[in-house]
């Protein structure tokens, strides 16, 4: 298993920095989505790492070692592509081979490790077909047993269900996490799907603009994104203009807050955050940030849709309102059905527009006056970019 | 007649590398009225190649004599006579050995100008298409006269190697093989490059980049992968410039002087300066012949070689 490490990556194209001063850092048989919208650089991260690349600034790192500027074919790293880029002239089983001939395996291993691989992506089958004769989500398949056969120390996946549709491509992200946490083998996920990065991560590494916004579990990049342009990239969400009134760190001290600085991996500490009060366009809120804000600066609430929800009646009920929890009136423009859910578009205090997403029990009729009940650990703070 | 104007025989369709099992579509019928719209085309080549063919077949096998083109009755004299005269052979050799370095010359100089076209992103591409294909652009003749002044004995290439000091006399470089093969390597570069472009197009470069990261050198990449993918477009390619060189007649004529007559040369001879019909329509046959022979041994063998190009 091997540790992958990039320092001060940065890639420029014809004046255009694609990659700007990356760091990132993996422990052993972790999985890690670069996960951003096209153009972001990750593809461009994930070919640097590759050798495809050879970065402008920084350094490859696996293991330790300086990789920078090995070679492609010297780096012992299995790549997936997302046309999976089989060899169209050879056989499934020479497919596979070929990567074992490079490495000199002899005759009678190579058939074992075929066959062996062949067998944990369920193609034993297959072995003489060709690529053509497969189905997309059978290519995939053939092409992650490609990659693994040589044993890499690293497996990259560019965009690998892209071309699969939705059916396969919810069964491919189950079977490619099983299969990297059976073989345990660190691996670079490139994606710009943050569900699939969502179900298939343990840290999610998202890039915009070139650059890390931020990096961290699923949960914390989802509920407590490090900026308004991660909030607005991951999922959806209610962003409500505000000023920070007060700020008070919660839980430990302080000094147990990160920096906040956006690349930084969020610890337990970090992740409590601390407790802000903002006035925002629909009244006065508490909320959580990830540190403290300096009273008066500009900031914006996210709220997700599906994290608030309908008062059970009219405002009467604002006492028994469990604390920190705020109510907003609202009138009910139109509602959306999604099958698994409601959405519905509440105008409320301010003018302002939200977003609310229920269970289809809970659908309310599109006119009709509602509360809005914002609780306190929906409300999350972040600085106005 | 041009270079380009005897017919060439049909090359084998396209082969695909790795196609056994390979499951054949199924074509809607298309019916009786598909025929109509082949019918112009069938007309003409019945008339205009089948027909005449035919006449020379016949023409080859009518007994030659003295005052006249052909005398009474048929004979296979013609054939045992052009089969068993070692001139005759000796040219048949030479043609044949010519389309050979033409296609292999062909094949070299034109598969890297070919991978460029097909990888560019330049914007001057469609200039460099207009390149490829200027050899095409100008007349057999003038073209001809071209490498006349650039190759002959008194000709720009020999002054300036002479004004540069580099050589004391002339060298020969027209009327010989030399001059002949290098001016329809000129012209035939371009049925070279068109095949081989359209096949590289067709290959994903993310297959290059999958072969490295395999642990492949980028050698190794081209032998194993590119190269056998690229077939079909060899195969295209090569077929087309042996056949086309096969029957050349102008560019012989006029480079390759008294040393180095093609079949083509000697039919033209026998047709027109000796009066020699039914000589000249054995050998244009045998020459058709050979060439068939040839392509259809060759698209064999190499169907066999693309097979053990894989492991």
């Amino acid at each position: 298993m091997t540790r992958l490490v990039l320092e001060g990556l940065r890639k420029t194209f014809a004046g255009q920095a694609a990659v700007h001063r990356l760091d990132l850092s993996t422990t052993e048989g972790e999985f890690i989505s670069l996960l951003g919208p096209s153009g972001c650089g990750k593809t461009t991260t994930l070919r640097c790492v590759a050798g495809f690349e050879f970065p402008d600034e920084g350094q490859v790192l696996l293991d330790d070692r300086d990789e920078t500027r090995v070679p492609p074919e010297k780096r012992d790293i299995g790549m997936v592509f997302q046309n999976y880029a089989l060899f169209p002239h050879l056989t499934v089983a020479q497919n596979l081979a070929f990567g074992l001939e490079m490495r000199k395996v002899a005759r009678d291993d190579i058939r074992r490790r075929v066959e062996s691989v062949l067998g944990t992506v369920q193609l034993s089958a297959m072995l003489d077909r060709f690529p053509r004769q497969l189905s997309g989500g059978q290519q995939q398949r053939v092409a992650l047993a490609r990659a693994l056969v040589i044993e890499p120390r690293l497996l990259l996946l560019d965009e690998p269900l892209a071309n699969l549709d939705a059916i396969l491509r919810d069964e491919m992200r189950v079977f490619i996490r099983d299969l990297q946490k059976r073989v345990g083998i660190t691996t670079l996920y490139v994606t710009h799907d943050q569900a699939e990065a969502m179900v298939m991560s343990d840290r999610i590494a998202v890039m915009l603009g070139g650059k890390l916004a931020q990096l961290g579990p699923p949960e914390s990049i989802y509920l407590r994104p490090a900026s308004v342009a991660v909030a607005r990239f991951i999922g959806r969400t209610n962003l409500v203009p505000a000023t920070v009134v007060a700020s008070e760190s919660a839980g430990g001290t302080a000094g147990a807050i990160s920096g906040g600085s956006p690349g930084g991996s969020s610890t337990p500490a970090a992740e409590a955050g601390c407790r802000v009060t903002v006035d925002s366009a629909i009244g006065r809120l508490e909320g959580r940030a990830a540190r403290p804000l300096p009273a008066g600066s500009a900031v914006q609430v996210t709220l997700r849709p599906e994290a608030i929800s309908f008062a059970a009646s009219g405002l009467t009920d604002v006492v028994a309102q469990p604390s920190g929890s705020s109510l907003l009136r609202g009138r009910i423009e139109r509602t959306y059905f999604h099958g698994a859910s409601v959405e519905h578009l509440v105008r409320t205090t301010g003018d302002t527009v939200l977003i609310v997403q229920t269970a289809h029990g809970h659908r309310r009729a599109e006119g009709s006056d509602v509360a809005v009940r914002l609780p306190a650990d929906a409300v999350w703070v972040v600085e106005d970019a | 007649m041009t270079d380009t104007s005897l017919p060439a025989p049909p090359p084998p369709s396209a082969h695909s590398p790795a196609s056994p099992a390979a499951p054949v579509p199924q074509r809607p019928p298309t019916g009786g009225r598909g025929f109509w719209l082949i019918a112009p085309a069938l007309v003409l080549i019945g008339v205009f190649l089948v027909l005449p063919y035919l006449n020379i077949v016949v023409m080859s096998l009518r007994v030659p004599t003295v005052g006249a083109p052909y005398g009474e009755g048929f004979t296979l004299g013609n054939y045992t006579r052009v089969l068993s005269d070692p001139y005759f052979l000796g040219v048949l050799a030479d043609t044949l050995s010519l389309g050979v370095t033409t296609t292999l010359i062909c094949l070299l100089l034109g598969y890297p100008v070919a991978w460029h076209l097909a990888r560019t992103t330049s914007r001057w591409q469609g200039v460099l298409y207009v390149l490829v294909l200027s050899p095409l652009l100008v007349g057999v003749v003038v073209r001809s006269f071209g490498w006349l002044i650039l190759l002959s004995g008194n000709g720009v290439v020999n002054r300036t190697l002479i004004d540069l000091g580099l050589i004391e006399t002339g060298i020969a470089l027209m009327n010989n093989r030399l001059g002949v093969t290098i001016a329809l390597v000129h012209v035939f570069l371009p049925f070279m490059i068109l095949p081989l472009v359209g096949v590289i197009q067709s290959i994903d470069p993310v297959i290059e980049t999958a072969g490295q990261s395999l642990g492949a050198s980028r050698f190794t990449v081209f032998r194993r992968l590119i190269l056998p993918l690229s077939w079909p477009g060899i195969q295209a390619g090569t077929i087309l410039v042996f056949v086309l060189s096969l029957s050349a007649y102008v560019t012989p004529v006029m480079l390759g002087g008294a040393q180095m007559k093609t079949m083509s040369v000697l039919v033209v001879q026998s047709l027109i300066d000796n009066f020699q019909w039914p000589t000249g329509a054995a050998l244009a046959l045998v020459l058709t012949g050979c060439g068939i022979v040839a392509v259809v041994l060759y698209a064999r063998l190499s169907q066999r070689w693309t097979r053990s190009v894989q492991p």
